[in-house]
């Protein structure tokens, strides 16, 4: 007996893939296939490591970026509505390359007459036409945007050869810049700031009807492109839809403005005593110890005064700001600002917002607390917020985020008054702008490539920073499943998110909310919180004031939790596929000594008999022809063979640890839909007690469309769920549940009606 | 369901970090169920949107979906679907029953129904909803018969979506 037992345990161990092997004769010739797998790594898809991007997924130690200094001179002619500027650049050439020419950037250029961005959008005739949108788009008489440069110097006041191709224009270099050295360079512009309100931008100004004008004034100045080793030179044309790569540099930035304006921008006033009232730069350094609660630096009253008038006299702001990618400003006679102090471990933040009267009540001290509340829990995640202050600007139709400033919606009707809907949609547009200071400002990815590695992320962390600000107006329970309704879209409409945003359509929900509820499936989910935050925090520490692309992303994530996740991002990154898992059916086993077909069938294929095997247990379903009603009654223990071996190799301690199951299910899992999750199961007994099972996501490794599991139990179950919290992001729940469910929504709603 | 999760992340995602995409969308889905010989239709928007527009037609204040909302809400409605979404089967145009709305956040989501439909041959959907006002207005229509799949998405100039079936 004893001979045959190793022999025969190593078939029974094999047994299961041998005897899956049915050949039969080939008809057809069958083709070969690369690596199908979904679990093979994303070798191929992402770029070679280099000393400059680790294979771990942090910056390398010859990593490298430009850095480029702004000192400049703008005034605000708010009669004429425009802006005239004069900057003197410093491009540091940190790179081991030498430069032939330098791109800088020309983003007003999409508004010029002359602009493709209108050429390139497909539509017919508008619903309706204001006289102005009739004359721009018909008579000829375009908006005259975009930049007229009026010179380009060199520090040796010599001009500069350029050419404008768009949005970019070249700045040819006599002599190629050096690796190392510094070019110095001047130049002289202005523009007709634009009415965003008539015509979309992401900034400008919005009329009012008392006659004054709100500007948010942004992408004002040329600024430089990125140079990197990953992309050359970022110069992919604006378009207006992608946004925008930028270099870290310091600024100084003196702002002339008529007399009755506030205006708050990126950095720190350097002259406040100048800029203020008396009064006001009291309350402005009152401000800075004020922890509790926002206080005003400017009145609603001294707004309403400001408003009347139009001061014919000037003020000059002085900003300073370090390593900042960019500058924007907001500045109006009509705003109020309320301001508070936030204290992050040992630094302290001033929070800052800005609004006309219009914005009142609803902007009153919510959008301050928002921005505070977003200071600390994004801090939480990723570093203590650098900069010294973060201003929310109330701006008509606006969600959009610079360095410490951003635009946002919101105001109340005419009576003041507002509805719970839009006190959540100030909340979350304030939380997610002053957000996106983390992601791309300082973790700099390279927006207009990858607008999801900002966006995506960013929107993730809102979720958690929301849900801190209040749990009941954003629960996070929906999170995974709210994204399934566009995941099973139709396929022609929908493009992976590793896609450049230019060319996306329904690029909203493509490059924010899938990003964000895959990571959301992954830190709630799939690795848990406590590793996904250390993760997560590794990621934006490493790149923080650098430049990262996906593959540092998704590398660092495994690097630093051991979790291998090329499945996730393969899946939902790179493919456009969506999941579907179901419980396909349940069979019920009993125990018996009796050998069964199977075994008997194995016996005979290696030609031993059945006699040779040692005695055994055996497992056999209800709805097989061997089983008998009586094996319902038993338990394994009945069994002389189980309780001898127990009795004979365990102690009674150990005894008394055993379990007794008495029930045996086969479940068998199946997986319509294309990408790979981990199989969450909720057992639910006859007794009602419930109880959870993850499977691990690599459960799909040898079979991509069905698994099957053994699961004991000393109790009935009497209903089995797939994913009952609905986690992962399933499109199809009516194969979750078994016994199936087979009352649909709209009965239920129809049958909820009828009742009350 | 599957309206809220479709349309939340498209609202509050795309108004943030730019403002020239706000995405206008309805998603409306319609089922033959064969059992019950019935075609049931949900058809979900903006609260925000079909609120500013029947304010506008009506030149009231409704306040949808808030403690003063106006008490017949459900006329406005339905006689706005009626308008509005217009289906018709086997070449014949078919009336629908209003069966009732819930609000989830901030969409709004009707129950239609067709009584009944045993078979379909031909399905024409008609969904000018929210175009009046919104002229990016996009209305999706997500047809499931005959167990097939198929989804059109309607906006201002192509108003109309059209499915044969060949038996």
């Amino acid at each position: 007996m004893k001979k045959l037992f190793l022999p025969i345990l190593l078939i029974v161990v094999f047994s299961n893939s041998i005897l899956a092997q049915q050949t039969e004769p080939q008809k057809e010739r069958q083709n070969g296939h690369y690596n199908i797998s979904k679990f093979r790594q994303l070798k191929e898809e992402l770029p070679t490591p280099n000393k400059q991007h680790t294979a771990s997924g942090a910056p390398g130690y010859e990593y490298t970026q430009q850095q480029v200094d702004y000192k400049m001179d703008i005034i605000l002619d708010d009669e004429n509505k425009k802006i005239l500027g004069e900057e003197t650049i410093t491009y540091h050439n940190n790179s081991k390359d030498n430069l032939e020419y330098l791109w800088v950037q020309l983003d007003q250029n999409v508004r010029a007459p002359d602009s493709k961005s209108k050429d390139i959008r497909s539509g017919g005739p508008d619903v309706l036409y204001s006289p102005s949108k009739f004359t721009k788009s018909f008579m000829g008489k375009p908006f005259l945007g975009g930049f007229n440069i009026e010179h380009i110097k060199d520090a040796s006041n010599k001009d500069l050869a350029h050419t404008i191709n768009g949005t970019m224009m070249r700045i040819d270099l006599e002599e190629p810049l050096a690796s190392g050295a510094t070019f110095v360079f001047n130049i002289k512009w202005w523009y007709n700031i634009n009415d965003y309100t008539a015509q979309r931008g992401r900034s400008g100004y919005e009329p009012f009807e008392d006659g004054n004008n709100l500007y948010i004034i942004a992408q004002f100045y040329p600024r430089l492109a990125v140079y990197n080793n990953v992309e050359g030179w970022q110069n992919m044309q604006f378009w207006g839809s992608s946004e925008f790569a930028l270099e870290f540099g310091d600024f100084e930035v003196n702002i002339t403005t008529p007399k009755d304006h506030i205006l708050n921008g990126t950095g720190t006033i350097k002259n406040p005593k100048e800029v203020f009232t008396n009064k006001q730069y009291k309350r402005y350094k009152e401000a800075q110890t004020a922890f509790d609660k926002p206080v005003y630096i400017v009145t609603p009253e001294e707004g309403l005064e400001a408003e009347k008038n139009r001061s014919k006299e000037t003020k000059t702001w002085k900003f300073y700001a370090k390593n900042v990618r960019d500058f924007a400003f907001a500045s109006s006679r009509k705003l109020i600002w309320d301001a508070m102090a936030v204290k992050l471990n040992d630094k302290i933040v001033m929070a800052n917002s800005l609004y006309p009267n219009e914005g009142r009540p609803l902007w009153e001290s919510l959008s301050t607390e928002a921005v505070a509340n977003t200071l600390k829990v994004y801090s939480k995640h990723t570093f203590d917020y650098p900069y010294p202050q973060a201003t929310s600007i109330n701006a008509k139709q606006q969600g959009m985020e610079y360095p410490m400033i951003c635009f946002n919606y919101g105001r109340p009707d005419k009576n003041g008054k507002y509805s719970e809907r839009q006190k959540k949609g100030l909340i979350g547009v304030v939380t997610h702008e002053v957000g996106h200071n983390f992601f791309p400002m300082i973790v700099n990815s390279d927006e207009r490539q990858w607008t999801w590695m900002d966006e995506g992320l960013n929107s993730f962390v809102q979720i958690l920073a929301e849900y801190e600000f209040s749990p009941e107006y954003f629960p996070m329970d929906k999170k995974a499943k709210n994204i399934t309704g566009y995941m099973s879209g139709d396929q022609s409409r929908l493009a992976p998110i590793m896609s450049q945003g230019d060319n996306v359509f329904n690029f909203g929900a493509n490059a924010y909310a899938k990003p964000a509820a895959g990571l959301f499936i992954l830190r709630q989910t799939i690795m848990g919180p406590e590793l996904f935050d250390h993760a997560f925090k590794t990621y934006a520490k490493r790149w923080k004031f650098k430049h990262p692309t996906p593959a540092d992303f998704f590398r660092t994530m495994e690097d630093a939790s051991a979790m291998d996740l090329d499945w996730f991002w393969r899946g939902w990154f790179y493919t456009t596929g969506n999941n579907d898992i179901g419980i396909k059916d349940v069979k019920k086993y009993y125990v018996t000594d009796k050998p069964t077909a199977r075994v008997k069938k194995m016996a005979k294929r290696y030609g031993v008999s059945i006699d040779q095997f040692p005695p055994a247990l055996y497992l056999v379903s209800e709805d097989s022809e061997e089983f008998t009603k009586s094996l319902k009654d038993k338990k394994p223990e009945d069994y002389d063979l189980l309780s001898d071996y127990i009795e004979n190799n365990f102690n009674s301690e150990e005894k008394s640890q055993l379990k007794s199951p008495k029930y045996f299910y086969e479940l068998i899992f199946e997986k319509p839909g294309d990408l790979v999750m981990p199989i969450i199961v909720e057992f639910e007994y006859e007794d009602g007690t419930k109880e959870r099972k993850q499977y691990p996501a690599q459960i799909w490794r040898k079979n991509d469309k069905q698994v099957t599991k053994v699961f004991p139990s000393h109790k009935p179950i009497k209903k089995i769920t797939v994913d009952p919290d609905e986690q992962t992001a399933d499109v199809d729940t009516s194969n979750n549940s078994w016994p199936k469910n087979k009352e649909t929504k709209f009965d239920k709603f129809k049958r909820n009606q009828i009742k009350g | 369901m599957k309206l809220r999760k479709y349309l939340l992340i498209l609202f509050i995602i795309p108004l943030t970090a730019f403002s020239v995409h706000k995405y206008y969308i309805s998603l409306c889905e319609i089922e033959h169920n064969e059992k019950q010989n019935s075609v049931q239709i949900t058809l979900g928007m903006f609260i925000d949107d079909i609120e500013l527009t029947l304010n506008k037609n009506h030149k009231t204040k409704l306040n949808i979906a808030t403690v003063d909302e106006y008490s017949a809400i459900d006329q406005y409605f339905e006689e706005y679907l009626n308008k509005h979404f217009i289906i018709t089967i086997n070449n014949k145009l078919k009336a629908y029953e209003y069966i009732g709305k819930e609000y989830e956040d901030d969409i709004v989501r009707f129950y239609l129904e067709i009584p009944n439909i045993e078979h379909i041959q031909s399905i024409s959907v008609k969904n000018t909803s929210l175009i009046k006002f919104f002229e990016d207005q996009q209305n999706i229509i997500k047809i499931k018969a005959n167990q097939k799949h198929k989804t059109f998405y309607l906006n201002k100039q192509n108003d109309k979506g059209l499915l044969n079936f060949k038996n």
